[in-house]
């Protein structure tokens, strides 16, 4: 009797030494699908730059708090409103061996801006409308004006070699590419794997690894059965209930990131009852952030009172929310006759239906007449950005992120007039957004959004709901900081002694 | 002889440019991809260049004429989402999908019909329905559930099977397992009737009579006699397979044509729905078309047209 559980936990320590060795030299990842591209100017998705962003090098990255940092840029320096001057730095090569040059920056640079190559990341890099070798380590970029949040898009953009991309062409690059970044890629086998091995000849850390295998595993529940297995050392995208089954389990571990996404509720304000501003504040009051927070989420979200979140640049400290008050919700409705219009809720399954089914549930307590119109991605999209403003839908449930972490990045979409997907139209708020966009000058830039947060919350344009919290299942003796912007940096990981 | 098969293969070529054609008219009701591929911060105009460079902003005519011109050409055109030849893509997750219909195929047949046999043979025997119990359990348990459970036991608390992927036979055994029992259950049933119906005939009646063991008897005159509906079954069953294995693949993480064919249909990508449509398309209709020559090699009276 006594034998048993002595023996139980011989195989236990032998399992767990197993996977610690095992563990030393590789490391494998679980991602939820393989990678669509690897090549980083053209597929733009958290399996795609999950993977790449380890083969290439960026201009510029962002440390484990956020701040922007060198990386192919050691220096930038704006010279005029439109101009911004990059110091290439010296001494890094390809995995091919070739030095990375200052023309490997404007190749890309200008292959990622040429609408015939039909980057989907077009939009984040289309304001940059030159780039120039102007000396022996320096780039000039130019802007179609003054263009404050260039750096912050900087941080997403890969430098490819110039000589093996017009070599081999787009599909074989894609197929096997070639970058400067910490590893190097050794193959992708379709639908399985990617496999990634250290470069030895990195300018800087490359992390504990030997190898580095990216598996597509589609189900979150095989994802925490491999990590529990040991068949997985890190996993990605996890909900809070599967969190919780890893918590509780010996050997691994739960990584939580509080991200730059934000839920918010959009409110179509061209299309009445909810052209009232007095009827919007209601929807707003009508909302328990909280209970959506701790009782649905439940992973650590935080709620917010602005359409930002403290990993923002733009994000106004000290903004409180619209207080939820569903009595004198339930009073405005009554008596501004709200609740005769039915309302359209148009959402997809992507978005968390637990969230939608709640603000709905909510605002019909309030009196309103909410419907939930369930579609398929394409069709949610084609009706969010419908031409006329006054199509788009009534209500809407969204997460967004700029990747840039910049206000301006998820405030100018969603707000100005001019966006595909604002349901707004306020010329004051357009001209604080303007400003926003493109003043060089961070503390005017500060003063607009204050003002914008203020508008917003008065006239309860959109409701902001909470900062998304990314959840990742991780071996116990995996050390990573997990940062805002969602990256997977290896190089920024280690195993713990 | 020719002119029935030339008849046949006309027939053949119509149908193929009828799934074509519903395929490539059905995706397009369904909306518009270039949404998809943009990031959440594209303009309208980026999203219009997409679409353009995407060749999606000519009128569904042209569009239609351009696809039908490629797929003479036998041209079948790029993924939207990774920008590589569908064909490309089809192949390299071909060989997965069809090393799971094997091995679910293998569990299915292996247990499904030894199962049958018993439950038709010792029909009047108490534990038959406790089996017959057991098999319909089987059958009805949702693979996404059942498929999870054996990975928590055999891959996480025992450790004796890879709790998922791909890359070698063990990896195998579970998805085949979790999708052969749908099919286990169906080839106990039919070999359950089958055996049956041959149990009743008279020269199961006299070989009994002549003093024959059941043991034998199993052997030389039972089964061969009533595999010919089992074997009939099988082609249905591979094409259930192949259809089935979506859930599976996606749970077990097999790169196979299931996982892609959700995935691409999510995104939109109707280059790569059309060529896996095409191929499901083109396998149906060529062994049809193999059928009914062989038969007709069998019954003249087909090709003559005047029999059945």
């Amino acid at each position: 009797m006594i034998g048993r559980p002595i023996a139980y936990g011989v195989v236990l320590a032998g399992l767990m030494t197993a996977h610690g060795a095992m563990a030393q030299d590789e490391i494998t990842v679980n991602l939820v699908n393989e990678p669509s591209s690897l090549d980083p100017h053209q597929q733009w998705n958290p399996d795609s730059y999950y993977v790449y962003r380890n083969i290439f090098d960026n201009v510029v990255t962002r440390d484990d708090d956020g701040e922007i940092v060198p990386e192919i840029a050691t220096e930038w320096e704006q010279v005029s409103d439109t101009e911004m001057v990059l110091t290439i730095r010296d001494g890094v090569t390809f995995h091919d061996g070739e030095p990375l040059t200052p023309e490997d920056v404007v190749y890309s640079v200008e292959r990622i801006t040429d609408p015939e190559f039909g980057s989907p990341q077009l939009g984040q890099f289309n304001s940059i409308t030159g780039a120039e070798v102007t000396g022996e380590h320096e780039v000039t970029l130019t802007t179609d004006g003054a263009y404050p949040v260039l750096l912050a898009q900087l941080v997403k953009l890969s430098v490819v070699p110039e000589h093996v991309v017009e070599e081999v062409g787009a599909d074989a690059f894609n197929a096997s590419p070639v970058g400067s970044g910490p590893y190097a890629f050794e193959a992708w086998n379709r639908g399985v794997d990617v496999t990634l091995t250290r470069n030895a000849d990195y300018w800087g850390e490359t992390g504990p690894f030997e190898t580095a295998v990216f598996k597509a595993v589609p189900d979150a529940a095989t994802r925490v059965a491999n990590l529990r297995a040991g068949t997985a050392d890190l996993i990605v995208s996890l909900d809070s209930d599967l969190a919780l089954q890893v918590e509780n389990q010996p050997g691994v571990k739960v990584l939580t990131a509080p991200t730059e996404r934000v839920g918010f509720m959009g409110m179509n304000t061209t299309r009445p009852p909810l052209d009232d501003p007095q009827v919007r504040r209601a929807a707003a009051m009508a909302i328990d952030r909280e209970g959506i927070v701790q009782g649905i989420l439940a992973g650590g979200e935080e709620a917010v009172g602005q359409l930002a979140t403290p990993a923002h640049f733009g994000y106004v400290e000290g903004v409180e929310p619209i207080a939820y008050d569903p009595d004198e919700a339930a009073r405005i409705v009554e008596e501004t006759g709200a609740g005769d219009t039915p309302m359209e809720f148009a959402t997809s399954p992507v978005f968390d239906q637990r969230i939608v089914q709640a603000i709905q549930q909510m605002l019909t307590d309030a009196g309103f007449d909410v419907s939930i119109s369930l579609t398929d991605m394409s069709t949610y999209l084609q009706s969010a950005r419908a031409p006329e403003r006054t199509e788009r839908p009534f209500l809407s449930f969204g997460r967004w992120s700029c990747a840039c972490q910049d206000v301006d990045g998820v405030q100018f979409p969603l707000l100005h007039s001019s966006s595909s997907w604002s349901r707004v139209d306020d010329p004051e708020l357009d001209a604080l957004l303007e400003t926003g966009r493109s003043s060089l000058d961070d503390d005017e830039r500060l003063e607009a959004y204050t003002q914008v947060q203020q508008i917003v919350q008065d006239n309860a344009y959109i409701l902001p709901l909470y900062q998304a919290v990314a959840i990742y299942g991780a071996a116990e003796p995996l050390q990573w900081q997990p940062t805002a912007n969602e990256s997977l940096f290896l190089n920024r990981m280690d195993w713990s002694e | 002889m020719p002119l029935f098969l030339l008849k046949r293969l006309g027939q053949a070529l119509v149908a193929i440019f009828g799934v074509m054609t519903l395929v490539f008219f059905i995706q397009r009701l369904t909306g518009d991809p270039t949404y998809l591929l943009v990031p959440e911060t594209a303009t309208q105009e980026d999203i219009e260049a997409m679409r353009a460079s995407l060749g999606l902003d000519q009128p569904l005519l042209v569009q239609y004429v351009a696809y039908l011109w490629d797929m003479v050409r036998l041209d079948f055109g790029r993924s939207y989402v990774q920008n590589v030849a569908v064909t490309e893509i089809i192949a390299s997750r071909l060989p997965y999908t069809l090393q799971l219909a094997g091995g679910a195929l293998l569990v299915a047949i292996v247990v499904g019909l030894p199962v049958g046999l018993a439950l038709a043979i010792w029909r009047r025997h108490r534990g038959t329905n406790l089996l017959m119990g057991l098999v319909l359990g089987a059958q009805s348990m949702p693979t996404f559930w059942s498929g999870i459970l054996m990975i928590m036991i055999f891959g996480v608390w025992l450790g004796w099977l890879p709790p998922s992927g791909s890359g070698s036979l063990a990896h195998l055994v579970m998805p085949s397992i979790a999708l052969g029992l749908l099919s286990m259950a169906t080839y106990a049933r039919i070999a359950r009737s089958s055996v049956l119906d041959e149990l009743s005939k008279d020269y199961i009646r006299s070989a009994r009579a002549r003093g024959v063991g059941t043991g034998r008897m199993v052997r030389t005159h039972l089964l061969r006699n009533s595999l010919i509906p089992v074997i009939s079954i099988s082609a249905l069953e591979i094409s259930q397979l192949l259809a089935g294995a979506v859930i599976v693949e996606t749970v077990f993480a097999w790169p196979g044509l299931g996982q892609l064919t959700v995935q691409s249909v999510q995104s939109r990508d109707f280059v790569v729905v059309q060529g896996i449509v095409l191929l499901g398309a083109f396998v149906t209709i060529s062994v049809n078309l193999i059928a009914d020559i062989l038969y007709s090699v069998v019954d003249p009276r087909i090709r003559k047209g005047d029999g059945p």
